[in-house]
């Protein structure tokens, strides 16, 4: 069930009615699970089953570490976690993935392996869940957390549906402690959560969607040669604008639609478009996960903790990782490495020049918020490239390198990424410093009534007809 | 100062400071009144209400494909065509339409011969050049339309049902002509040189449950949105160019072996239907004026339905030119049938069916 689509606001609707017509909290947490099982059930109901598992094992692993004093006895069963989920995880997104890169390497020494990929249907949201409850199990090992004793919670905590499927990615230490007290959205809570979620559809249905899915598709659908100057660069704002627009938009209509039930979900992110540096671009994007990687990942690696050669190594192995996540093709390790790769100059530049602060100046800071956002562009060809070839043929394209390529893109398209980009990077410049909240406390009643008017007028006449966010494939 | 909510831990949601329910009922109000204007402005336009020919309308459709029945493939022309209603009083029971617009049907052919068990009568419209296009909205529309269906999950299932009624209320809801998307096409004039395809026809059709599309009644009247039309189908009916780095004689030459490819291929699957006691039959609908002379400068009858006919071997073929009943309709944009002479033109073609033991 995806938020842009009538099913999920009939399906709210109902949730909504019956969470606030009961007054019992465990009742009404009983709701919100039952709800959040149904709403993954639409998609496929069987995977429903992987939720179970995945919610069992952590919870009975971490209940296992928490009542061992063994230290050895809590790396096993840790270790019993790690395995259940990546193991799902690895089946699920990898396994076609291994099978084929095992099938070329071999290939590679002459021996031919005859096993067929088997067609495996990617459970939605999988990264998402697994990384969440592994979170879980860590912070019990590490004594960060005490287990939860209520399945009920836990399990809630798993499957909350309004961020089940595409984050953020909440830790059990800002979400389990919310269960334990009833909860409830005042009058104004709940119209500002539907505020939330009319902003987040609006990212989705009309900016992503409808302004700028046209032209990225296009360019980056081409097939037939090397492409003008122009239109690659359109087509990369195009992709630039809607992959923040759709991410973005999901995490907005998350928290909003979480909030209509009082509970709090994290930001995701930050205006990332305005980040000085690319440190400063991982603090801003996605950050649930850029913060799960630094947590789980990039310290148990020793983090900045070791010598330079060994930062620049986890910075490598976290972005590669990073970028595998998002999904079985060596472009998204590529984007990920592109971006370990400029995160490692940044760590260089930063050793190199220190006590030269460019940021402390005006024109330092938006030459160095221009280059930044320049470079997170270019990592962008990567990640929405279907394969290498044409990656290679879209950088050729963007900087002139081959002539004569071809002008794809209706003019009404450019003017419409062109448009809505220069707004997007804009507004993230503006409200680098600030927040969306103190931004719409400052507008009066009048402009605040015809934004949100507007917003869902556009919904309405886009007619956005269920389009997948894109990082449900993740 | 903002009210706030918080939790024990680091998370924190600011609430303005706005009174948010007396805002959130003016903006119902509001978003209400433009919604209404707009209705009321698309009406005036001449959309009317109605269901709207999306992918779930036709996966609903193709899931009701079984071993048995009548199911009809092809393009527009059949799709407005064929009259449902007429085959039903002839054989007892409607056939299952699943031709879509600006489509070439082998998709849904090999669809139907490799993926069901089909074994009744299928009915295919055949607009020769359709049949040999690549890329584009031909291929994109039954490729797309396929694929939707073999993932159609419930929850896209349940949406459709809640979608329907809507549809039937605001004319607005046409996915064809008005998401704000498609209004703004078209707006401002491309560059020289630019690789844009031609623009697609606006809406002139409607559509039922059942997919019985019918030609609205402003096409059937209006001569200013006739030739509207008309111009259109010219550069869509005018193949584009050679790509550069061929010369024509080898583009040619490229093209008649993708011919010979699909002709192979469409002959295997109606194969397979025959194999499973099935029964094919090939129409060919009318087309006149400027749409008739381009049809036939570039997909001319011995080049592409005589050749296509004579491998796939279908159990019928009925060709309009070759029956004078079948050629005299008067088309109003060239290219398809009105609602009336669509259930003439069935009723003549059912009576064929009959005649061959159909």
């Amino acid at each position: 069930m995806v938020f842009n689509s009538l099913t999920f606001i009939f399906f709210f609707a109902v949730v909504l009615t019956l969470y606030y017509g009961i007054r019992n909290w465990k009742a009404q947490k009983a709701i919100l699970l039952i709800a959040s099982y149904l709403f993954y059930a639409a998609w496929n109901p069987p995977f429903v089953l992987l939720l179970w598992f995945s919610t069992l094992v952590d919870w009975y692993m971490a209940k296992a570490i928490e009542g061992t004093p063994h230290r050895g006895q809590k790396r096993l069963y840790l270790t019993v976690s790690l395995l259940s989920n990546l193991g799902l995880l690895a089946f699920f997104k990898y396994g076609s993935f291994i099978i084929e890169n095992y099938k070329l390497l071999m290939a590679s020494f002459g021996v031919q392996v005859e096993v067929v990929a088997p067609d495996i249907i990617l459970p939605i949201g999988i990264s998402f869940y697994t990384f969440q409850t592994l979170s879980y199990t860590l912070d019990v090992y590490r004594g960060k957390l005490k287990r939860s004793h209520s399945l009920l919670d836990f399990s809630l905590y798993v499957t909350f549906f309004p961020q089940l499927v595409a984050g953020p990615i909440v830790r059990a230490i800002d979400f389990l402690p919310q269960c334990e007290k009833p909860r409830f959205a005042t009058k104004d809570q709940l119209c500002w959560g539907l505020y939330f979620m009319t902003l987040g559809l609006f990212q989705k249905v009309v900016l992503a969607d409808t302004f700028l899915a046209p032209a990225a598709d296009l360019v980056f659908g081409w097939s037939k040669g090397p492409l003008f100057t122009w239109d690659a660069w359109v087509g990369l704002m195009a992709f630039s604008g809607q992959i923040f627009f759709d991410f973005a938009g999901y995490s907005t209509c998350a928290i909003g639609a979480a909030m209509c039930f009082g509970f709090l979900l994290p930001d995701n992110f930050k205006f990332p478009y305005a980040a000085i540096g690319f440190g400063d671009f991982w603090r801003r994007w996605h950050i649930s996960l850029s913060s799960w990687l630094r947590d789980y990942l990039y310290i148990s690696l020793g983090g900045n903790r070791v010598g330079n050669f060994r930062v620049f190594i986890n910075l490598l192995v976290t972005m590669f990782l990073g970028g595998l996540w998002h999904g079985a093709s060596w472009t998204f390790v590529a984007w990920g490495f592109f971006h370990g790769i400029l995160l490692t100059i940044e760590h260089i530049l930063k050793s190199v020049f220190n006590g030269i602060n460019l940021t402390k100046v005006r024109s330092g800071r938006v030459l160095i918020r221009i280059i930044t956002l320049f470079f997170i562009m270019l990592t962008w060809v990567f990640f929405r490239a279907s394969d290498f070839e044409f990656a290679k043929l879209m950088f050729l394209s963007l900087f002139g390198i081959i002539n004569n390529g071809a002008m794809i893109l209706p003019t009404v398209e450019i003017y419409k990424v062109c448009i809505v980009f220069i707004l997007l990077v804009g507004a993230h410049w503006y409200l680098r410093e600030s927040h969306i909240e103190f931004f719409m406390e400052k507008l009066p009643k009048s402009l605040v009534i015809l934004f949100w008017s507007l917003m869902l007028f556009g919904i309405i006449t886009s007619q956005g007809g269920g389009n997948a966010f894109i990082y449900f494939q993740f | 100062m903002p009210s706030s909510i918080s939790n024990s831990n680091d998370i924190t949601r600011v609430v303005p400071n706005h009174h948010w329910f007396p805002i959130a009922l003016m903006v119902l109000i509001t978003t209400t009144m433009l919604t209404l204007g707009w209705e009321l402005y698309w009406r005036n336009q001449g959309y009317e209400p109605g269901l709207d020919d999306n992918k779930d309308l036709w996966a609903q459709t193709r899931e009701k494909v079984s071993k048995k029945g009548t199911v009809i493939i092809g393009a527009s022309r059949i799709l407005f065509g064929f009259d449902l209603s007429e085959y039903e009083k002839r054989f007892g029971k409607k056939p299952l339409q699943l031709a879509t617009v600006g489509t070439n049907p082998t998709f849904y052919l090999h669809d139907i011969a490799n993926h069901t068990e089909f074994a009744g009568t299928l009915i295919v419209g055949v607009t020769p050049m359709l049949w040999y296009v690549p890329e584009g909205m031909p291929v994109e529309t039954p490729t797309k339309n396929i694929e939707y269906f073999n993932r159609w999950s419930l929850a896209q299932k349940i949406n459709h049902s809640l979608d329907q009624p809507l549809q039937k209320i605001f004319a607005f809801l046409n996915s064809e002509d008005l998401p704000l998307k498609k209004l703004m096409d078209h707006k401002i004039p491309n560059r020289v040189g630019a690789a844009i395809p031609p623009r697609i026809p606006p809406y002139f059709m409607k559509i039922d449950k059942n997919r019985q599309g019918q030609m609205i009644e402003k096409m059937e009247t209006n001569i200013e949105f006739q030739n509207f039309v008309r111009n259109i189908w010219i550069p869509l009916f005018t193949p584009p160019p050679p790509p550069p780095q061929f010369t024509p004689e080898q583009f040619m030459e490229m093209f008649k072996g993708l011919m010979a490819k699909v002709r192979g291929e469409v002959a295997a699957s109606v194969a397979k239907i025959q194999k499973r006691g099935g029964k094919v039959i090939f129409i060919r609908y009318p087309s006149s004026g400027k749409v008739r002379e381009l049809e036939n400068k570039f997909g001319p009858r011995p080049g592409f339905y005589g050749p296509l006919v004579a491998e796939a071997q279908p159990d019928l073929s009925i060709h309009f030119e070759d029956y004078p009943e079948l050629s005299d309709y008067e088309l109003p944009e060239w290219s398809h049938l009105t609602k009336k002479d669509a259930t003439e033109f069935t009723q003549k073609i059912l009576a064929m069916m009959k005649d061959k033991g159909f």
